[in-house]
């Protein structure tokens, strides 16, 4: 047997950490998404302008500083997180930013004559948005929202560099340890490849079934 | 106002920004009776008629409106006469707008049961008897996208009539449908005017106006250029604007050397 | 916020060279993507059909894969089946690599919303394929990949900062050897946020609002 399939088991192991940070900081970044993008575009303003410059923040740095000033940088103010802390922080702190626009342009996305008919019959606002806008935006943001449950899974790559024991993780300890670089990075690619596959996957079905009227 | 008045509106004024939409609109409407609004487009008909729903506020002026007081500018109108208006005003748009998400039926039973509090049956036995009376019963499973555009306006017709207005708008009901499929829109909406419906209408339609409307109002560069009996005003209309507007929909030809002048115009403009 | 303002001063020239590279690794790894984007799209328009599965497989393929590991595959695993790539090589091929796979579907999406009256209106003239693309559907697109492409260009600039992790010495890399150095990891970081955003703000506001303008003389 291949040195490199030993990996196979803590390949395992750490893709399903990743997979869990995944999930847990997609949920975490939704919610405060949902929140945040009602204050951006019903909120007063000067919360307007604050969560807007913060998605322009959050949008114009690459990920991986974002993931160094959280773990390195706080540190030299003396604020301490731990390496799965850092990165649950991060993974949300990043993904709102991301989740805001996504609700944002979902919700901008509900044609102006779907809410004028709803006001015209006498729903409330708060029904027009439950039964009328909302459903509607759900199928225009199953789309990025997808892709964004897929870069978020990409960028739990970069969490061995703060000390987190994933995929890449055990990939780097390996080359380390049996300079087989060709097979054990191909190896941490395919792991990435068939869950962003199975993500996009999932996603397709959920499109295909909320868009069922379109 | 005379009891039977139950829209009026005095010297109002509508302004988007800097632009004005139209100026020193007074016009009475009475209980069971058919306005027909018509004119070029870009006059403000339609503005008009969704300032009477208060789809937009408007600048200046009054409208009196089912007991309600109405007065222009900034005060915020309180949500409970907004929606008292709204339950009692029903609106048919020209991109029929129902929800495509809904089912046709949903589409008709949501209003009366989530602003009325009907319950589930009941609100589908009176959606269905709207189906029957527009023709369209076997369609109500299935979603607005699978419909042709004169089946959803008349379906749109029908979501508004579940909320039993006592006044109905209408804003160029038939104006993205086929020509074909123009009879069968408005055969309901003459169905209504029988059976007593006060409506005010903006329609390209003159045949259509002259037959259903009491009265035809003729709306011009942001105003009204003449308002009267139907056939009076659309017959022999007093004021040069009426009778131009008039000339140019009656002549197809004029109304194409027009067009083509505007076009010429507006794309010099652009340069 | 004093002794801040100085060490920003004593590593700038640092930085600077840094963001040379940046710059310059940015540039070959677009026009990397530009061109064999090009190619796919074409191969995935292609009436042939192997040309349009190589070319699909590929992008599905490359754009599930996260980029850190296309530049260690680049890097390290092809050095250890013998092709040995300098740093900046490996990166330029990575990314573009990468990024050719989303340039692809860009342009292949702008082709095809073209109207297909045009496409009928062209071939009613008589124009060969070829001829009709270069003419008539390519103009038309070339408006529409713009504010994409632009966008693509953004994240481009921020995965470059991952490069470091293959020893190229470009932004991040500058910054993190200065913060090894003075041991002021949130100060030092914080200059390479600046810069990073100097270029986020000149690409997604000053291009955007050109292209704006431009496609709003044109209709
Ligand atoms: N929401 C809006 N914001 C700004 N201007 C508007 C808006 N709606 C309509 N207008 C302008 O008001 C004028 C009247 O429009 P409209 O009421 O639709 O006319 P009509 O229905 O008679 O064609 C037009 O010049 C139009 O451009
Ligand atoms: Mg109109």
């Amino acid at each position: 047997m291949h040195v490199a399939l030993h990996y196979l088991g803590v390949y395992g192991v750490g893709a399903l950490k990743d997979i869990a940070l995944t999930i847990v900081s997609t949920i975490l970044s939704i919610i405060l998404g949902v929140l945040a993008a009602a204050g951006r575009l019903y909120g007063p303003k000067a919360l307007q302008i604050a969560i807007a410059w913060y998605v322009e923040i959050i949008r114009g740095l690459p990920a991986i500083l974002q993931l160094f000033i959280i773990y390195f940088g706080f540190d030299q103010i003396g604020i301490h997180f731990s390496p799965l802390m850092a990165a649950l922080i991060w993974l949300v702190a990043y993904g709102v930013g991301y989740a805001v626009e996504i609700f944002r342009a979902g919700l901008m996305d509900v044609a102006q004559g779907q809410r004028e008919a709803s006001a015209a019959l006498g729903l409330s606002p708060s029904t027009t948005m439950r039964k009328i806008v909302f459903p509607q935006a759900l199928v225009a943001m199953l789309p990025p929202l997808t892709s964004f449950v897929v870069l978020q899974l990409k960028n739990t790559t970069l969490l061995y560099l703060v000390g987190f024991a994933d995929v890449m993780y055990e990939a780097r300890l390996g080359v380390d340890a049996t300079n087989q670089a060709g097979p054990l990075y191909v190896m941490a690619a395919v792991v990435y490849l068939i869950i962003s596959l199975v993500i996009g996957r999932i996603g397709m079905r959920m499109e295909r079934r909320a868009a069922a009227y379109r | 106002m005379s009891n039977d008045v139950v829209v009026s509106a005095r010297n109002m004024t509508k302004r988007f920004g800097n632009t004005l939409v139209f100026k020193d609109v007074s016009l009475d409407v009475h209980k069971s009776e058919v306005v027909a609004i018509v004119g070029p487009s870009g006059a403000g008909k339609s503005t008009f008629i969704r300032c009477i729903n208060r789809l937009h506020p408007f600048d200046e002026g009054t409208l009196e409106l089912l007991g309600h007081r109405l007065t222009g500018g900034k005060a915020k109108v309180p949500r409970a006469v907004l929606q008292d208006i709204h339950t009692r005003v029903g609106m048919v748009f020209q991109t029929f707008n129902l929800f495509p998400h809904l089912t046709v039926i949903e589409n008709i039973m949501l209003a009366p049961m989530e602003v009325k509090k009907m319950p589930r049956a009941e609100a589908r036995e009176r959606a269905m008897a709207l189906l029957e009376m527009v023709g369209l019963p076997h369609k109500r499973d299935i979603y607005p996208k699978r419909l042709s555009g004169g089946e959803q306006q008349r379906v749109a017709i029908c979501r508004a009539l579940a909320m039993e207005p006592e006044i109905m708008l209408f804003d160029e009901p038939t104006s993205m449908l086929d020509p074909e499929l123009v009879g069968e829109v408005l055969g309901a909406i003459q169905r209504l005017a029988r059976e007593g419906m006060t409506m005010l209408l903006v329609t390209h339609e003159m045949a259509f106006a002259k037959e259903v409307a009491d009265t035809v109002v003729i709306m011009a560069d942001h105003e009204i250029a003449e308002m009267g009996p139907a056939c009076e005003v659309l017959e022999s209309p007093k004021t040069e604007r009426a009778q131009q507007f008039l000339s140019r929909v009656l002549k197809p030809e004029q109304a194409a050397d027009d067009f083509v002048a505007a076009r010429t115009a507006s794309q010099g403009g652009d340069r | 916020m004093h002794t801040m303002l100085q060490q920003w001063a004593l590593y700038l020239p640092d930085y600077l060279k840094g963001v040379g590279m940046t710059l310059e690794l940015t540039g070959a790894a677009l026009l990397v993507a530009l061109v064999f984007g090009f190619i796919l799209a074409l191969a995935r328009l292609s009436k042939i059909r192997v040309l349009d599965w190589a070319a699909t497989g590929y992008v599905e393929i490359i754009r599930a894969i996260p980029v850190l590991i296309l530049l260690f595959i680049c890097y390290y695993s092809l050095a250890q089946a013998g092709l040995k790539l300098s740093g900046p090589v490996a990166a330029i091929v990575g990314l573009g690599g990468f990024y050719a796979a989303l340039y692809g579907e860009i342009f292949r999406g702008a082709i095809l919303g073209v109207d297909r009256g045009q496409r009928e209106a062209a071939e009613a003239l008589g124009m060969p394929r070829s001829v009709a693309m270069r003419k008539v559907i390519l103009p038309q697109a070339f408006f529409a990949i713009l504010p994409p492409a632009t966008n693509q260009l953004s994240n481009l600039i921020k995965d470059t900062s991952l490069v470091f992790t293959i020893a190229v010495a470009d932004i991040m890399f500058q910054a993190n050897s200065a913060l090894s150095q003075n041991f002021l990891p949130l100060d030092m970081l914080l200059l390479a946020g600046v810069i990073y955003f100097l270029f986020y703000l000149i690409l997604s506001k000053f291009l955007a609002r050109w292209e704006l303008n431009v496609q709003r003389r044109r209709s």
